[in-house]
């Protein structure tokens, strides 16, 4: 019986940025595997690359060296359409300062990316009803964002990373903007959806979130520091 | 129409080249003189000194000749500016002569109209008055009686369109100046926390909406200023006038300088007032 | 959620700027729509004139327009030349004058004349009283006049109208009350027969005709006339309608046409800036959103839908709003304008065309897509990770 394939494989990435005052480099010989329903925790000082290899591994931007692989299929060999739809179908992500649609109630703002994806209207109803009680905010389901907490906007905006079912959910800094009691209701709601199949990576200072993954890695001048950290494996 | 129509006649046709006239003038005096306009001239490719022929009739019936003893600029007319000035100023008699149907006895003495030259151009309105009882079957009109109706009507509807135009320009400031304050409801919620009075910082929006509503207006008429002789020369290069279609006069700067300040500090004080209304929180919230 | 539905959503969330920006274009949309009216309006408006008359040949001795150069002369035998072609279907030989009328309190004013051939009428229509009577040349000949005319000398069908003169005074009788269709507003207007308008003016030239209306036979065409005439006349000018609105556009009418246009490009550029200005500041404010939804996996060609949609929305609805706004304004615009002295009261500067409401969508839509042009770049061509970077520092 084969292994199953990864859902995002990194081999010996680098990313360069080309500057005014030379070329930063961002990341250094970087490999990572993230499988199947796998939770890793990215951790590391400001400015060490870890967001630079989260948008690496979610097809936001690609590598300047090695080769990623998505699902078993070279990222750079993609067009940016094909990355955009691999984004909108197979991948969440939730953002540090949310990213909710202001002009947006809750449930339009968890439907729109439904709506991108070309899900039927039934079936996106039933899915955003869903979500938003998954995340427990069945009764703010018509509240706009600026009528929501800090972290019933979080909540909003992970609900939103599931709607269209990912394998994947990249987390850049998602309690940051949060008080440590509702950043743990954030973390117990990332082991839900982890519980429930979705492969994790998210970027973090909190260490308390990062030590609800299973794979902790930390970064250091664009580079994974070995030995990564395996929980309760 | 017709009226109007009529006060323009004056044009007589060019019927022969310069040669065929010298040579129907070699048999007799020397042709009378005539000015040419330096439409005319150059339309016609005609040259001082040159002899042509004139008739009334547009098949050359009883054409004169005439030596072409210089050349004029007709008054520009801004009812008529669109019109070629193709036209030529001879003696009374000349033109008499020219035009008068010799069947009728009375024709080589009449005339369209009379020009008076006063000593005193003040008394023209009581000499009109006085003409006027003497002499019912004329009529007699001062000619410094108004402006030209068709600029009066003109200016008017150049008005209208800058009224117009006013209105979109503020829309378009106000939005701008909605959009600024937009841009600053932060800092405007953060000095408001800080303790600072609506007062005060409205006051600083009407400062700064003053320097911009000033910038701009002074910009404005420099643009004006600095291009009111290209569009003076198009116009003038387009309808072969001498006339002036655009002036940048002090007055119109000071007009529009005083149009443009009230309303650049109005829309920034509008603006600002939009935000300043609202409660501190709400600036400050994302 | 379509681009439509989103645009909107985006427009009503920042309401203030939507209404103003709104506002703005309707107001540059109106001046622009009343610039595509005004730039054949008075073309328009003058060619109804000119087929109001029923003749749809003018013919003169020279190039210049009727009345402004010399007339033709030996006119009736020319007439009679004419009248013989199969082709026209009458011809009218017309003659202008203005000639001094004593008013009340010994003023004199000014009355213009057209001497016309009792045989056909169109250059008036009758409107009480009785058409001209054939000059017998005994007795007071007939003549029509106009209503201001009338009004001002208090005349009526019967009453004498006296020309002033230097000279001998000439007495006419008033047959009729007429409308004159390229009388002024405030012109006084009289119409006589062609031995009638000698005797208006006897220093006149004899057998001459400023003008010859001529018609064609319906279904021959103006064109047939017009060649007929010059191969049967080559010393004449005959002009269809078409020719002498043609020469009225490059000529008389060409300031307005050009004031049009130069109204219409800054009215253009106007709505243009406004729109790309309020899009752009709305596309700046809100990178990292426009960031966050392509990392979500929106694509490029969503985003630009969604900004052509909003520029479609305020466009489109400011320029429905300036088509009604446009025919207010135009309507005053045109009673400014018509007050021009010595213009045919039923001559109009701006005057409504499905043309021009079809030109001023096309504007409208060439507008929204260029206005959106460079906003549509700067979020297309958006580096979606630099930008999540730079907001989240921010």
């Amino acid at each position: 019986m084969s292994a199953p394939v990864a859902i995002v494989e990194a081999r010996g990435v680098g990313k360069v940025y080309p500057m005014p005052a030379g070329p930063v480099e961002a990341l250094r010989d970087v490999s990572l595997t993230v499988a199947p329903g796998e939770y890793v925790a990215i951790s590391g000082p400001s400015g060490c690359g870890k967001s630079t290899l989260l948008h690496l591994l979610g097809c936001v931007d690609t590598p300047t060296a090695g080769s990623l692989l998505f699902e078993g299929h070279p990222v750079r060999a993609m067009g940016e359409e094909e990355r955009s739809r691999i984004r909108l179908r197979r991948i969440g992500f939730v953002f540090q300062r949310f990213y909710l649609l202001p002009m947006l109630t809750a449930w339009e703002n968890v439907e729109l990316v439904q709506s991108e994806a070309g899900m039927p209207a039934a079936e996106r109803r039933a899915r955003t009803r869903e979500l938003l009680e998954y995340v427990g905010l069945g009764e703010r389901a018509g509240h706009r964002p600026s009528q929501l907490s800090g972290g019933e906007m979080q909540r909003v905006a992970i609900a939103r990373a599931l709607a269209n079912r990912p394998g994947l959910l990249l987390a850049d800094e998602p309690t940051g903007e949060l008080d440590d009691e509702t950043g743990e209701q954030i973390g117990d709601l990332f082991d839900r959806v982890n519980a429930d199949g979705t492969a994790l990576v998210i970027v973090t200072h909190n260490p308390a979130l990062a030590a609800r993954a299973r794979r902790r890695l930390a970064m250091r001048s664009g580079r994974l520091a070995a030995p990564s950290v395996v929980a309760g494996s | 129409m017709i009226a109007s129509l009529r006060r323009l006649f004056l044009v007589l046709a060019l019927v022969a080249s310069a040669r065929a006239a010298g040579a129907a003038a070699g048999a007799s005096d020397p042709p009378p003189d005539i000015l040419v306009s330096r439409g005319l001239m150059r339309e016609r490719g005609l040259s001082v000194g040159q002899i042509v022929m004139l008739s009334a009739d547009a098949r050359g019936a009883g054409a004169r000749p005439f030596r072409i003893a210089g050349v004029y600029e007709p008054t520009p007319d801004p009812s008529r500016f669109t019109a070629k000035r193709l036209e030529a100023r001879m003696h009374l008699p000349d033109l008499l002569g020219l035009t008068a149907d010799p069947g009728e006895a009375g024709a080589v003495d009449a005339v369209g109209a009379i020009n008076i030259g006063l000593k005193d151009p003040a008394d023209a309105g009581a000499f009109a008055r006085e003409l006027a009882a003497r002499a019912p079957a004329v009529s007699v009109v001062p000619t410094a009686a108004g402006g030209d109706e068709h600029f009066v009507i003109i200016e008017r509807f150049h008005m209208a369109i800058s009224v117009v135009t006013m209105i979109g320009s503020t829309a378009f400031l106000l939005a701008l100046m909605v959009i600024r304050a937009d841009e600053r409801r932060e800092i405007a919620g953060l000095l408001r926390l800080l303790g600072l009075r609506r007062r005060r910082i409205l006051l600083q929006a009407l400062l700064e909406g003053l320097c911009i509503a000033t910038a701009g207006a002074v910009f404005g008429v420099m643009f004006a200023a600095a291009t009111q002789g290209a569009v003076n020369a198009f116009f003038q290069w387009r309808y072969d006038t001498t006339l002036v279609f655009v002036r940048v006069t002090p007055a119109i700067a000071a007009r529009c300088v005083a149009l443009a300040l009230p309303l650049g500090v109005m829309a920034g004080l509008l603006a600002s007032w939009t935000l300043l209304r609202r409660p501190v929180l709400d600036l400050l919230r994302r | 959620m379509s681009p439509l539905q989103f645009a909107w959503r985006s427009l009503s969330r920042q309401p203030a700027r939507a209404v103003l920006g709104l506002t703005g274009v309707a107001v540059v949309g109106a001046l622009l729509f009343d610039m595509l009216m005004l730039s054949r309006g008075l073309i328009v408006s003058f060619r109804d004139l000119l087929e109001s008359t029923g003749f749809d040949v003018r013919v003169t001795a020279t190039e210049a327009l009727p009345g402004m150069g010399p007339s033709v002369s030996e006119a009736a035998a020319t007439v009679e030349a004419l009248r013989r072609l199969p082709e026209l279907a009458a011809v009218v030989p017309v003659r202008f004058g203005v000639a001094a009328v004593e008013a009340l309190g010994k003023k004199t004013e000014e009355v213009a004349i057209i001497g016309s051939e009792t045989r056909r009428r169109g250059e008036w229509r009758l409107v009480q009283g009785a058409d001209l009577a054939e000059d017998s040349g005994a007795g007071r000949p007939d003549m029509v006049v106009n209503r201001t005319f009338a009004r001002d000398q208090g005349l009526g069908p019967g009453s004498i109208v006296r020309l002033a003169s230097t000279l001998t005074p000439r007495e006419f009788r008033v047959s009729g009350i007429v409308e004159f269709p390229f009388e002024a507003s405030g012109e006084r207007m009289a119409g006589v027969t062609l031995n009638g308008f000698t005797r208006a003016f006897p220093a006149a030239r004899r057998d001459e005709a400023d003008l010859l209306l001529v018609a064609s036979p319906p279904g021959m065409g103006t064109e047939t006339a017009v060649s007929a005439i010059r191969r049967a006349r080559p010393d004449l000018h005959a002009f269809s309608i078409d020719e002498v609105l043609e020469r009225l556009r490059q000529a008389e009418f060409s300031y307005f046409r050009q004031v049009s246009f130069v109204l219409a490009t800054i009215a253009s550029f106007f709505a243009l800036l406004l729109v790309t200005t309020l899009l752009t500041v709305s596309v700046n404010q809100r990178l990292g959103e426009v960031a966050a939804l392509r990392a979500l996996g929106f694509s490029r060609r969503r985003i630009t839908l969604d900004l052509l949609a909003e520029s479609a929305l305020l466009v489109g609805g400011g320029g429905i709003v300036a088509v009604p706004l446009g025919l207010l304004l135009a309507h005053g615009l045109d009673s400014i304008l018509r007050q021009m002295p010595d213009l045919p009261s039923r001559l109009h500067f701006f005057v409504f065309e499905p043309r021009a409401l079809a030109i001023h969508l096309a504007f409208l839509v060439l507008a929204a897509l260029v206005a959106a042009a460079y906003p549509v770049i700067l979020a297309a061509r958006l580096p979606i990770a630099a930008t999540l970077r730079k907001e989240s520092i921010s």
